[in-house]
């Protein structure tokens, strides 16, 4: 016989409940209580989990740079220079080194570490009689800006 | 004069500079040395600031960086690495004014791998408001292997 429309006593079940459910419990394994067992209790767990973890994706960075700073700051301190000068400095002897680099430099290459703070302390003192001097003495080597053409 | 607190004015005291003349006779010692050694080949392990990617990398020859973006190489290209800001080694450091000239340094690396990261997700919920969206993303990764830092004797 042709049969052209679906039996309509077949009632549709939802067979793959417990895969479901897995699939959240999964994220929940190494929680502590009942959250990493019961679903109800996961659900809420895991979702809390997931939207912390998406901010503190974006707070690491901040974390991360003000790590990087309190670490530039004791390794200058270390020379005789307080942060802020020693990063003013650089930037106005045109060295782009970023903060990760510096902090790297500071635990893992001393010497040329010792040597960048040198380069900060010179521009400084090359600053300062620039602003006190008014032009009577000649200009620092280090406070001239280089130009390239790469 | 006696020291009061306006004899003298309220920013440190400068120390001068040194001679200028003095100073470009031994600046021009101090590059003729540091050739002399490169040339010579005096130097140990190079390590290298190599600014890749957007992003500033503390370099040595034989290790890894895995970038979170693609690179249009194929696996196993060799790479030179351009705009190099800082090379040193145990006893002396080039430091670029912001970078160095390419025929001073050389960095080259080779493309090893290229796969995705493994799976993030993003989610965003407000509670009460029945809002929750779930995202997961995986970036492309390229993993390059730093082969050779060389460095030439051309300091002037």
């Amino acid at each position: 016989m042709v049969v052209l429309s679906a039996a309509r006593w077949i009632r549709s079940r939802l067979t793959d409940r417990f895969w479901r459910k897995q699939e959240v419990l999964k994220y929940a394994r190494h929680f502590r209580g009942r959250k990493n067992r019961c679903y109800k209790l996961a659900v809420r767990s895991v979702r809390r989990a997931f939207v912390k973890s998406t901010k503190a994706r974006a707070e690491k960075k901040r974390v991360l740079r003000a790590l990087w700073i309190t670490r530039i700051g004791a390794a200058s301190l270390e020379h005789g220079l307080k942060y802020p000068v020693f990063i003013s400095n650089l930037v106005k002897s045109q060295v782009e080194l970023n903060r990760k680099v510096l902090a790297d430099l500071a635990i893992y290459e001393p010497k040329t570490f010792k040597s960048l703070a040198a380069l900060a302390q010179r521009r400084r003192q090359e600053g300062f009689l620039a602003a006190l001097g008014d032009g009577k003495e000649p200009e620092g080597i280090f406070s001239r800006i280089v130009r390239h053409h790469y | 004069v006696a020291k009061t607190s306006l004899s003298s004015p309220p920013w440190p005291e400068v120390p001068k500079l040194p001679d200028p003349v003095e100073e470009a006779k031994y600046h021009a010692e101090v590059v003729q040395k540091v050739n002399g050694m490169i040339s010579a080949g005096e130097y140990g392990r190079l390590f290298a600031v190599v600014h890749f990617a957007s992003k500033q990398w503390k370099v040595t020859s034989e290790d890894l960086i895995m970038m979170d973006n693609v690179l249009e190489a194929e696996c196993g290209d060799r790479i030179r690495l351009e705009k190099v800001l800082l090379v040193g080694a145990d006893d002396f450091t080039l430091i670029g004014r912001p970078l160095l000239g390419k025929d001073l340094v050389r960095v080259e690396a080779t493309v090893i791998e290229k796969t995705e990261s493994w799976p993030k997700i993003n989610m965003r919920f407000w509670k009460r408001h029945n809002y929750q969206r779930k995202k997961i993303i995986r970036n492309p990764q390229t993993v390059l292997r730093i082969n050779t830092i060389e460095i030439y004797p051309c300091l002037s």
